[in-house]
């Protein structure tokens, strides 16, 4: 089957398409025009395809980067692009680029630090050799009459040659290209110093009319040369202290070679932006030499060792002196935390330690705390005068050696005031009494404490005491007389320590009898046998004491049986130091 | 940062050094300009975003303008014609000078100051004389080193016209 929009129809007998006919021109068109016409929309849906677009460019684009390779118009368009790609990179990760750069960065950091690393070792050389000689001295006094610094003069002395600075110039437009300088070299505005050179330079050519190969290769101002070295696009010119060798002109010739040959395209077509130029930095660096005068070759070895010997020696007796001063400083602490010892001045003199104080004779020697800060009595002088310290240690201390207590009696000092506890015979507490306020430090001696302890044993004297009497009468026992004695020593004893502590004290004499007879009659021999003590006592000699006999018959037996050696017992006198007694004198209980 | 070279032309006393002095404080003398016969001076101006370092060649002028040292004019970016309006001899003087600029320079952008606005009334320079100079494509401007007047406007102009923006 065919159809007519496809197949065209049988053309008619001349040839040409019937002219009333629009399917037969359909059909003419179709073919004559139908595959110019596909081809053309075969083409435009690839021009609109991007896909296709990329994939043709991706075909062309390396061969078209190599043809125009050349082309500064190339770089200057894909610097930008480039410069932001790497931006963007190193902001996302830094790695893979420092990764990519490292092989170069490792070599540049080892070299720049090696470099460094031999400049200071050569200052620290010619400082050195300069530091103790009669010429260093001369320049150490050149000067501070110039004003200028040590290591100035030294340089100017000792400097053949220094290259200062380097100028990279553009030599039609006399604008600066790059420059560098050498350490601490004073430099003016380089841009500036750049033009001037450059018009310097024309106006010596155009003023002796000399021919463009001929131009000004030098001039000198001072202690300053400028060198010039010419290139077609470009000059270097090299700021130069003392005097270059004459080769260093093969130096510049080098530099300025190097500079055309790496930078030629940016030269020829350098426009005011001299970014590109930063990159002829190391080549304008390779030529800032230096060179120095060498001094005398033995003197310059000796005067090493010889420096390098007085640096060991102080700095070994600089140890020695800071460890001694180490050990000083640790005594004069140790004094003046002693006890008993007071610093007043400390020094050093003629080689030897000198301290001076005031010592209590109780207080420890000085000279024993020397070996604890590793010192020796002949590392130290000391002076000390006697003085009595008044601490609470010292005045106990000085207490003991002067009243000497008996044993079982302890010092002790508070506010001024010395006390002892324990047991002490009266003459002793008389003597402490007496004494102590003479010893520094003591202004009484309280003996309440001792007085008290001496006051319960003769109340418990007193209190054990039983004087026996015979049977039915106020007649003592066998040995009544000696009980009766001991009673009356111990109540005498007990009227003295109540006078000493202004107290009194309230005695009760208690008679007793037997189980014989009948109450009637032992109530009042009982009180009868109290009264015969009384009076043995003798009570008017007392007035510390208040004594009341009594009796209580046979009521309060001491034993309870019939045997007459129970029955002697109970014929009995006791006396009994009243509950609250011992009351200050005046109180209301006398 | 870009350089751009400026040359300052003009017969003796129109006033090259004084515009100067009114852009940029000076750190060279002046003894400078009757010994190497010129003065350099350096003016860094922020124009679009980007620094431009102008160095600016005041060039010594006679009115004897064959004394003028050529070198100083070569790889200039451009350049001041100074006239002084008080003086018709100056304009003269400065079509000279612009061919020899042209001629060492090429064709670089410039401008016709005319200086010492100040004293207008006085001025020898008319209409005329400004228009022969604006046949060769020369725009002129106005200015006055005693009171600053048109001076920064003039050194910004020139430099738009040098880095093309």
């Amino acid at each position: 089957m065919t159809d007519r929009a496809v197949l065209p129809p049988a053309p008619p007998a001349d040839g040409l398409p019937a002219r009333d006919d629009p399917d037969d021109l359909t059909s003419l068109r179709a073919i004559l025009l139908g595959p110019t016409e596909a081809e053309i929309k075969r083409l435009r849906l690839r021009l609109d395809d991007r896909y296709s677009q990329a994939r043709d460019v991706s075909a062309v684009l390396p061969q078209a980067l190599v043809q125009c390779s050349s082309d500064p118009e190339l770089a200057r368009a894909l610097a930008p692009p480039v410069e932001k790609a790497i931006t963007a990179s190193v902001r996302r990760d830094p790695k893979p680029l420092a990764d990519a750069i490292f092989p170069i960065i490792g070599p540049a950091i080892r070299k720049a630090v090696a470099a460094s690393l031999a400049a200071m070792v050569e200052s620290m050389n010619r400082s050195l050799e300069h530091s103790v000689s009669w010429r260093a001295i001369t320049w150490r006094l050149e000067a501070r009459r110039t004003g200028r610094t040590f290591g100035e003069v030294v340089l100017l002395h000792t400097l053949l040659y220094r290259i200062e600075q380097v100028f990279l110039i553009h030599r039609k437009t006399g604008l600066l290209l790059q420059h560098v300088r050498a350490h601490s070299a004073e430099v003016a505005d380089a841009q500036m110093v750049s033009a001037m050179l450059t018009a310097i330079r024309d106006f010596a050519q155009d003023s002796f009319r000399t021919t463009a190969q001929d131009s000004l290769e030098a001039f000198e101002v001072g202690e300053l040369s400028v060198w010039i070295e010419p290139g077609p696009d470009a000059v270097i010119a090299a700021v130069i202290r003392g005097n270059a060798p004459k080769d260093y002109r093969r130096t510049l010739q080098d530099a300025v070679e190097r500079v055309h040959l790496q930078f030629g395209e940016p030269l020829a077509s350098f426009d005011g932006d001299a970014k590109a130029f930063d990159a002829a930095r190391p080549i304008l660096e390779g030529c800032l030499h230096s060179e120095f005068r060498s001094g005398d070759a033995p003197r310059s070895r000796l005067l090493p060792i010889l420096a390098a010997t007085i640096v060991i020696a102080l700095a070994i007796w600089g140890v020695l002196a800071w460890r001694q001063q180490s050990r000083w400083s640790h005594y004069l602490a140790a004094l003046r935390q002693e006890p008993g010892l007071i610093v007043i001045s400390s020094g050093r003199t003629a080689g030897q330690y000198r301290v001076s104080g005031l010592r209590d004779p109780l207080a420890r020697d000085p000279v024993t705390l020397l070996a604890e800060s590793d010192l020796t009595a002949a590392d130290v002088a000391g002076v000390w005068e006697p003085y009595q310290a008044l601490g609470k240690k010292f005045v106990v201390a000085r207490a003991s050696r002067i009243l000497r207590p008996p044993a079982g009696v302890t010092l002790d000092l508070h506010d001024d005031v010395l006390s002892a506890t324990g047991m002490a015979p009266p003459a002793w507490i008389a003597d402490a009494v007496r004494l102590a306020p003479l010893i520094p430090g003591v202004s009484r001696f309280d003996a309440t404490a001792l007085l008290r302890a001496q006051l319960d044993t003769v109340v418990r004297q007193i209190e054990g005491v039983t004087v026996l009497f015979a049977r039915g009468t106020t007649q003592l026992a066998a040995d009544g007389d000696a009980e009766l004695r001991t009673l009356a020593a111990a109540v005498r004893e007990l009227e003295r320590l109540a006078a000493s502590l202004g107290r009194t004290a309230q005695l009760e004499i208690v008679g007793h009898t037997d189980g014989d007879g009948d109450a009637a009659s032992n109530l009042p021999l009982s009180r009868a046998r109290a009264e015969r003590v009384l009076q043995a006592l003798e009570p008017g000699a007392m007035p510390h004491l208040t004594i009341l006999p009594g009796g209580v018959g046979s009521g309060d037996p001491l034993r309870h049986g019939d045997a007459e050696a129970d029955k002697q017992q109970n014929r009995r006198v006791t006396v009994r130091v009243a509950a609250g007694s011992l009351q200050p004198e005046g109180s209301p209980g006398r | 940062m870009i350089q751009k070279k400026i040359c300052m032309l003009g017969s003796f006393a129109v006033g090259k050094t004084s515009l100067v002095a009114r852009f940029v404080s000076s750190i060279f003398s002046e003894k400078y300009l009757t010994t190497v016969g010129v003065k350099i001076d350096k003016k860094t101006l922020a124009m679009d975003g980007k620094d431009v370092t102008l160095m600016l060649w005041d060039i010594y002028g006679q009115d004897d303008f064959q004394t003028v040292q050529q070198s100083y004019l070569r790889g200039a970016s451009g350049y001041l014609l100074v006239i002084d309006g008080t003086r018709r001899a100056t304009l003269e003087t400065a079509h000279t000078l612009h061919k020899m600029a042209q001629e060492v320079a090429g064709a670089v952008p410039f401008l016709v100051v005319l200086n010492k606005a100040d004293l207008a009334p006085q001025w020898e320079i008319d209409d005329k004389g400004l228009w022969k100079l604006a046949e060769h494509g020369a725009a002129v401007v106005r200015t006055s080193a005693k009171t600053g007047e048109g001076v920064e406007e003039t050194f910004a102009k020139l430099t738009r016209a040098m880095i093309g923006s």
